[in-house]
C-alpha cells in the first residue's frame, strides 16, 4: 500500500473519501493488530512461570535446575523495591512467584495477595533452615508458609578503613552519625532499609517500630544525620563508586558492597556494629492468582537448590536457605564472606527486620521523604 | 489498496442520500472539514492528553485510605499544599533552578545561534546538524555524562587538582543545585538554539544597514535592532525550556543529592514509595498551574516590553 499514490488518487478523484477513510482505518487496525500480536507473544512465554524479582536476581544462574527440567527459563522480570513492584501488581501486573522480604511481608500478606505454600511439592524443603522459615507474620493457614526463605543476609556499614578513624572505639551505628565526616555519610534511599537503622540508632526496639513514639525519636536522629550525607541512593554501583574515590568513607550497604570493593582491592571493611547489624530474610512467595502453580513450584524449588546456593554464597556474598549450600564451601571462604557454616549463629546475633503492615510503610514512607528533601 | 469501486461513475454521479448530505455539509461547512482532517491529531490529544489530564484532576480531589482510595470529593490535599510548607518550598526551588537553567540556556545559545544566522553564510544546515550533534545521545546518557564530568574523581576535578589549582576535589560539583542546573542547561540547549537561529535569520538585513547608516555602532544597533526582532525566539525558547525542566525528574534524582531535589522527585515519591497517588495528582495539577501562571505572566510583560519598544 502506497500512501503517496492514495493521496494522488484523493487529489485526482478517483478514490473517494470514503475508500480513502478506510483505508486510514485498515492502517489503523493493522497498527492495533501488531501491538495486540506482540501482547499475544508476550502471553506465550509467560506460561512458562514469571518471577517477579528484585534487580539482580533475573539471571539464569539461578535456575539451572529448572532449565534442565523444562529446557527453558521462567519469564524473569526485575523491579528495583517492592513499592514499585506493588504498584505494577495494582496496574495489572501478572506473574507466579514474587520475591518479598520480611521486612515488608506484611503488606504483601495484608493485600491479599499471596497463596500459601504446600512445602511438601518442594523436593529442597528439608534441608531449609528452619530459623529462616520461623520468622513473625510468615505463618499462613494450615502450618504453611507465606515465604520459602532463599536469601539472607545483613546490612551494616561498608567504610574504608584507610579514612575512617575508628579512634580505637568499636565498630558501631554512630559511624553514620559522625560529624567529623560530614559531607561523606552514605545513605540508602528507600526506607525500607534507612529507617530501621534510625530506629537501631534512636533505641527503638522493632516490635515498637510502628507507635507515634518511635516515629518522633526515629525522625529526629534522621533528621540530625541529614546533613552528615552526600547522597542517598539504592543504585549500590554508584556508592561503591563513591566508596572506591574516598567521596563517601562510610556508607549504609548489603554485604555484597564490600565483597565487590574488597575484591577490587579497596581498602573497606563491612562493620559488625555493636548494636547489631540489620539482618534481613527474602524469600518466595507464590501469588495468589498465579496462572501457571506447577511451574511457580518448580521456580521456588530451582531458587532453594544446592547450585543457586553456591552461586549466591560466591559470587554476591549472601547467605542461602539450603543449609547443604555452605557445605560447598571451607570455613575460610566463608569467613571471608562474613558467613559461617551454622548460618543460624549469625541471624540471632543482628537485629531482625520485623514484619511491617502497609501503613507502617506508607506513613514511613511519607515521613523518610520529607526528611529526605529537608523537612 | 485494490478497493476500486469508487471510480465506477455511477457511484460517484449518483451518490446513496445520506453519504450526499454528508459530501454537501462538508462541502458547505469548512470548520467540518477542518476538523475532519485534524481528527487524528485531535484524536490522539483527546485519548493521550485530554482524558489523563481529567482522570488527575478526579483523583487529586480523592484521599488515600489504606490500600485504596476513598473517592468521596475532598479539598484535603489542596490544604495539605498550602499548610505544609516542605510542599511551596519545593515548588519555589524548582520554578528557580529551572528559571536559572532557562536564562543560562539563552545567554549561552543566543551568540552560537547568532553566529550561524550572521556568519556562517555555507553549508548552514551542516553547522545546525554540527550544534545538535550531542543531542543524538539520549538524556539519560547525557545525565550519566555529566556525573562522570562533575564527579568527585571526575574530570574537572581531576583535571583541577592536577594543575594544582585546589587541594581536595570540589564536593558542590556533584549532588548540588549547581550540577543540576548545568546539565539542565546542557540538555537543553538544543531547544533554544533552533528557534533563536529561526528568528535571528529571519531579520531583514537591509535594517542592519540603515541601522548604521543611521550612525548606529554594533552595540547599539545590536540591542535597537536585533535582539528586539529575535525576541520571538528568545520567548519560545524560554518556554520549551522552562515548562519541561520545572517538572524534571531525572536530572535532579541523578545529580541532586539531598539539596537538589525538586518538585518532580515529590511527585514520583508520591506514586511510588508513599503510595498516595491522590496527593500525587494533586500536587501535578498545582505544578501545571503554577507553570501556566508563570508562562502567562512571562508573556504578558514581554508584551508589554515589545509595546514599550514599539
Amino acid at each position: 500500500m502506497d500512501v503517496k499514490d492514495q493521496l494522488h488518487a484523493v487529489r485526482e478523484g478517483k478514490l473517494s473519501r470514503r475508500a480513502f477513510n478506510t483505508s486510514l482505518m485498515a492502517a489503523g487496525v493493522g497498527l492495533l493488530g501488531t501491538t495486540l500480536q506482540t501482547r499475544r507473544a508476550r502471553a506465550q512465554s509467560a506460561t512458562s512461570g514469571t518471577y517477579f524479582t528484585y534487580g539482580g536476581y533475573d539471571i539464569p544462574e539461578l535456575f539451572v535446575p529448572f532449565k534442565a527440567k523444562h529446557g527453558e527459563l521462567p519469564n524473569l522480570v526485575p523491579f528495583a523495591n517492592s513499592d514499585e513492584a506493588i504498584t505494577r501488581l495494582r496496574a495489572g501486573f501478572v506473574a507466579d512467584v514474587l520475591h518479598p522480604c520480611n521486612g515488608n511481608l506484611g503488606r504483601w500478606v495484608e493485600m491479599d495477595l499471596f497463596q500459601p505454600i504446600d512445602t511438601s511439592r518442594l523436593s529442597n524443603w528439608p534441608d531449609v533452615i528452619p530459623e529462616l522459615v520461623d520468622l513473625k507474620g510468615n505463618q499462613a493457614p494450615d502450618g504453611k508458609p507465606w515465604m520459602a526463605p532463599f536469601d539472607w543476609s545483613q546490612n551494616s556499614i561498608t567504610y574504608r578503613t584507610d579514612l575512617f578513624d575508628l579512634e580505637g572505639k568499636e565498630e558501631s551505628w554512630d559511624m553514620l552519625w559522625d560529624p567529623r565526616y560530614s559531607g561523606r555519610i552514605g545513605m540508602m534511599a528507600a526506607g525500607g532499609d534507612s529507617w530501621w537503622i534510625g530506629a537501631i540508632k534512636a533505641g527503638v526496639p522493632f516490635d515498637q517500630i510502628d507507635t507515634d513514639d518511635a516515629f518522633e525519636r526515629i525522625a529526629a536522629v534522621m533528621r540530625e544525620q541529614r546533613p552528615l550525607v552526600r547522597t542517598y541512593t539504592d543504585d549500590y554501583t554508584s556508592m561503591e563508586q563513591a566508596l572506591a574515590s574516598g567521596e563517601v568513607v562510610a556508607a549504609l550497604s548489603f554485604n555484597s558492597s564490600a565483597v565487590a570493593l574488597k575484591g577490587q582491592g579497596v581498602p573497606v571493611a563491612f562493620a559488625k556494629p555493636k548494636e547489631g547489624a540489620l539482618t534481613w530474610v527474602c524469600g518466595a512467595s507464590i501469588l495468589k492468582d498465579a496462572p501457571n502453580l506447577d511451574r511457580a513450584y518448580d521456580i521456588i524449588d530451582s531458587l532453594l537448590s544446592i547450585e543457586s546456593g553456591k552461586f549466591m554464597i560466591e559470587v554476591y556474598g549472601y547467605g542461602h536457605s539450603n543449609r547443604r549450600s555452605f557445605d560447598q564451601f571451607d570455613d575460610a571462604t566463608l569467613a571471608g564472606l562474613g558467613l559461617t557454616k551454622n548460618p543460624a549463629d549469625l541471624l540471632l546475633a543482628g537485629q531482625f527486620q520485623g514484619a511491617a503492615s502497609e501503613d507502617f510503610q506508607n506513613r514511613m514512607n511519607e515521613v523518610w521523604e520529607a526528611i529526605k528533601a529537608g523537612f | 489498496m485494490t478497493q476500486t469501486s469508487s471510480i465506477d461513475p455511477k457511484v460517484t454521479s449518483r451518490p446513496t442520500r445520506t453519504s450526499g448530505r454528508i459530501a454537501r455539509l462538508l462541502y458547505r461547512n469548512e470548520g467540518l472539514r477542518g476538523y475532519l482532517l485534524m481528527s487524528p491529531t485531535l484524536i490522539i490529544l483527546t485519548v493521550g492528553v485530554i482524558i489523563p489530564f481529567l482522570i488527575l484532576l478526579v483523583i487529586s480531589f480523592w484521599t488515600r485510605a489504606g490500600v485504596g482510595f476513598d473517592t468521596t470529593p475532598s479539598l484535603a490535599n489542596y490544604a495539605r499544599v498550602v499548610n505544609e510548607p516542605m510542599f511551596g518550598i519545593l515548588l519555589g526551588r524548582s520554578f528557580w533552578m529551572s528559571g536559572i537553567a532557562t536564562v543560562a540556556t539563552i545567554a549561552i545559545c543566543y551568540p552560537m545561534a547568532y553566529f550561524v544566522a550572521f556568519h556562517v553564510h555555507r553549508n548552514k544546515m551542516f553547522w545546525l546538524i554540527l550544534i545538535t550533534l550531542p543531542f543524538w545521545i539520549s538524556y539519560l546518557l547525557r545525565v550519566f555524562a555529566w556525573r562522570v564530568i562533575l564527579g568527585y574523581e571526575g574530570v574537572i576535578n581531576s583535571s583541577l587538582v592536577w594543575l594544582g589549582w585546589i587541594k581536595a576535589p570540589l564536593e558542590f560539583l556533584l549532588y548540588s543545585p549547581t550540577a543540576v542546573i548545568i546539565t539542565l542547561t546542557h540538555a537543553w540547549a538544543a531547544f533554544a538554539i533552533l528557534p533563536l537561529y529561526v528568528s535571528l535569520e529571519k531579520i531583514d538585513k537591509s535594517l542592519l544597514v540603515a541601522a548604521t547608516d543611521l550612525g548606529d555602532g554594533p552595540v547599539a544597533r545590536f540591542f535597537r535592532i536585533t535582539l528586539p526582532l529575535s525576541m520571538p525566539g528568545v520567548i519560545a525558547a524560554s518556554f520549551l525550556i522552562f515548562i519541561p525542566t520545572t517538572g524534571d525528574y531525572i536530572t535532579p534524582a541523578l545529580l541532586g543529592g539531598p539539596d537538589g531535589m525538586m518538585i518532580g522527585n515529590l511527585i514520583q515519591a508520591q506514586f511510588g514509595s508513599i503510595n498516595n497517588w491522590p496527593m500525587g495528582a494533586t500536587l501535578s495539577i498545582i505544578l501545571m498551574l503554577w507553570i501556566a501562571a508563570v508562562a502567562l505572566a512571562f508573556l504578558y510583560l514581554t508584551r508589554l516590553a515589545q509595546a514599550r519598544i514599539a
